[in-house]
């Protein structure tokens, strides 16, 4: 309207900076992008670490030599990565299919309640056995929460964000129920503590590599990620998950039942976030508490989206930030900066990370136009 | 239990709704105005919170109740300019931008906290009085449930008519509404889509922030890890149930401050049932709730899709 009304003269050609869309990803833009916004997050980080008082290269070579500075430290760091690498691939595995659920952190809690419950009712199976039945219970607690929020948006099309936190918090007070003056409060101290007893040796998972941290449920995330790849690149199912998120009109029209997928998708990301509360209770905590399952959930989804929604970039993240939760530990100690610089950390990575996302995706170009 | 008791629980229970109601309100009209926009928001939480934190910050740090509430709207205001760049310069997808920024902020809330009492005891404030106002909260019955409350409750009740009349009936209104029904009929017009989402943003920050600040100062004396726990989620829920008009988001807003206020109250009421069946029936009844209503017609056609020209 404007350009109309105005009383121009003959256009002049003007040089202008446009965004345009790239046809073909170039992978070293692509690195570049991600490598820029490494930095930058990291960079911000410092920035936090300093404004607050503390010192900077102090604080970053401790967190950094608690992770990774010894075999020991490395051992401790996998073991962190562990549940944080499994609730990554939850993560990818659900948002690969664009359904955007962060019921991963209820599902990890879902999961170790349906473990505890194998462990209550199995009682006195061989051990081998008994672990078998722990673990899959573990599974099916953690899936059927997953399929719950699917059926939800399938059946009655609530919104699946929305569904899946709410029953974050129906779980953990149903929990917070369960260990805090129900049937699972452990009976022999005056004070409630909100815990279980302490679990029974022959439920614990088997330590890997001798004695230690590190026990089965890294074994367990290392298999994850690769049945995930399998699944997502080389199936019939992981094409309809991947065309699920790319254009689900076409996939409609090619026959193929939407709201089963979706069920399916929910049911696989919630087995893998369940295995993760069964390996963080069974392996490390050896009793059921709410507080060593709080935040892994949420953490995963920052782990699955700066892996770039692969399993294999999802093990290296997972690793990575398995590790700096280890180191911070140290940090605390050396520099006297609190561990929870380390989920400030997470949260200003993954906005860096997906806008580098964004930015890979674009190319900025000058163009010529009239006026 | 005498007749008078009873009465005096329901007057307690009805006026602790009306101030459970606040934050919420706050942050869900804040957002009605983001989404008509066309910005599916989904970072309402973590805006919350650090109003909230802000709040704290500013009220212990200076004694000041009403330069916290005014930190906590500035706190709000950068959260929704992150926000903003992201969904409407970045065109990032709107849902993971809200889950970044909500994960974002619990991390840097925690973080400043652990720092801000590093090696002291967790420094506590004076909290908000309540305002009566005079005359009206004479009325018995009515007037100290709606008329004994606190200044900024009457200001997030306000806001809701506020609200209405700029969106119904104002040209800044009409134009706002159809950035979430046909951006490009704006574009065409020459009337910039980005620079009017932006604003669009920043107001329901600010007033998600207020929601925080007054959570915090309103309810409470010491800050807490997760202490919006889920309202910011409730001001959403309240948005879809409530059919994205005011009324209706009002009326959901005041259904989950009810129950959250029955909750507070089943110690009194003598039921004796495990207290966290209470704690859980806000979020039980938005799964009800959004399962009964199915798609709404009043969803806004463009909400979430970032615009291109």
């Amino acid at each position: 309207m404007t350009s109309i009304e105005r009383d121009t003269p003959a256009p002049r050609p003007v040089t202008r900076i446009r965004i345009e869309p790239r046809v073909n990803r170039k992978p070293l833009w692509t690195f570049a992008m991600y490598l820029a916004a490494t930095l930058f997050g990291l960079l911000l980080s410092a920035l936090l670490v300093w404004t607050s008082g503390a010192d900077v290269i102090k604080a970053f070579s401790a967190l950094l030599n608690g992770a990774f500075g010894s075999q020991k430290a490395i051992i401790a760091s996998l073991a962190k990565a562990t549940p944080l690498i499994l609730t990554g691939l939850a993560t990818v595995v659900a948002f690969r299919a664009q359904v955007w659920s962060i019921g991963q952190e209820g599902q990890v809690y879902a999961g170790a309640m349906g473990a505890y419950t194998g462990y209550l009712l199995f009682a006195g199976l061989p051990p081998a056995l008994f672990v078998s039945a722990i673990v899959l219970c573990g599974i099916i607690g953690g899936a059927v929460l997953g399929a719950l929020a699917a059926i939800l948006k399938d059946r009655f099309d609530v919104n699946e964000i929305i569904s899946t936190v709410m029953m974050n918090y129906l779980i953990v007070f149903l929990l917070s129920w369960l260990i805090g003056g129900g049937p699972w409060t452990e009976v022999s101290t005056s004070v409630v503590y909100q815990q279980t007893g302490p679990i029974g040796e022959a439920a614990h998972l088997p330590a890997l590599m001798g004695s230690g941290k590190l026990h089965l449920g890294f074994a367990f995330a290392l298999v994850s990620a690769l049945v995930c790849y399998v699944v997502l690149e080389k199936t019939p199912l992981g094409y309809e998950i991947r065309a699920l998120g790319y254009n689900p009109v076409a996939l409609a029209y090619r026959g193929t039942n939407i709201g089963r997928t979706i069920i399916l998708v929910m049911i696989l990301s919630g087995a893998v976030a369940g295995l993760a509360g069964v390996s963080e209770i069974f392996g490390t905590a050896h009793r059921l508490r709410s507080d060593t399952l709080f935040n892994l959930g949420y953490t995963g989804i920052i782990i699955g989206m700066i892996g770039g929604l692969r399993p294999l970039g999802t093990v290296a993240a997972g690793i990575v930030f398995g590790g700096l939760s280890s180191g911070a530990l140290y940090m605390k100690l050396l520099a006297q900066v609190p561990a929870s610089l380390v989920p400030a950390m997470e949260g200003i990575l993954m906005l860096t990370f997906l806008c580098a996302g964004v930015a890979a995706r674009y190319k900025i170009v000058r163009v010529k136009t009239d006026g | 239990m005498g007749e008078l008791f009873q009465e005096a629980i329901l007057v307690s229970i009805l006026a602790g709704m009306i101030r459970i109601a606040t934050p919420i309100l706050f942050a869900a009209i804040g957002e009605l105005v983001t989404q008509r926009a066309g910005i599916w928001n989904m970072g309402v939480e973590g805006t919350m919170l650090m109003g909230a934190f802000t709040a704290y910050f500013i009220a212990t740090a200076t004694g000041s109740v009403w330069l916290a509430v005014l930190a906590a709207m500035i706190a709000g205001a950068l959260v929704g300019l992150i926000i903003a760049f992201m969904t409407v310069t970045m065109r990032v997808d709107h849902f993971i931008t809200g889950l970044g920024i909500n994960l974002l902020v619990a991390g840097l809330t925690l973080y400043w906290f652990r720092m801000y009492i590093k090696g002291r005891a967790q420094p506590t404030f004076d909290g908000f009085d309540n305002v009566a106002i005079p005359g009206l909260s004479a009325i018995p019955f009515i007037g100290e449930i709606l008329f004994d409350q606190r200044l900024l409750t009457y200001m997030a009740f306000a806001a809701v008519p506020a609200v209405w009349y700029l969106l119904y009936r104002t040209r800044w209104g009409l134009e706002l509404r159809c950035l979430g029904e046909n951006p490009k009929a704006l574009d065409i017009k020459g009337l910039s889509v980005s620079a009017r989402q932006y604003a669009a943003v920043l107001f329901g920050s600010v007033m998600t922030g207020l929601g925080g600040g007054f959570l915090m100062l309103g309810f409470s004396d010491r800050f807490l890890a997760d202490i919006t726990a889920g309202r910011g989620w409730l001001a959403i829920v309240a948005l879809i149930a409530g059919n994205w008009m005011p009324r209706g988001v009002l009326a959901a807003v005041l259904v989950f401050a009810l129950l959250e206020s029955v909750a507070t109250h089943v110690q009194v009421l003598g039921i004796d049932v495990p207290h966290q069946i209470f704690l859980a029936l806000p979020y039980l009844a938005s799964i009800l709730l959004l399962m009964g209503l199915r798609r709404q017609s009043r969803q806004p056609q463009r909400l979430g899709i970032p615009y291109f020209r």
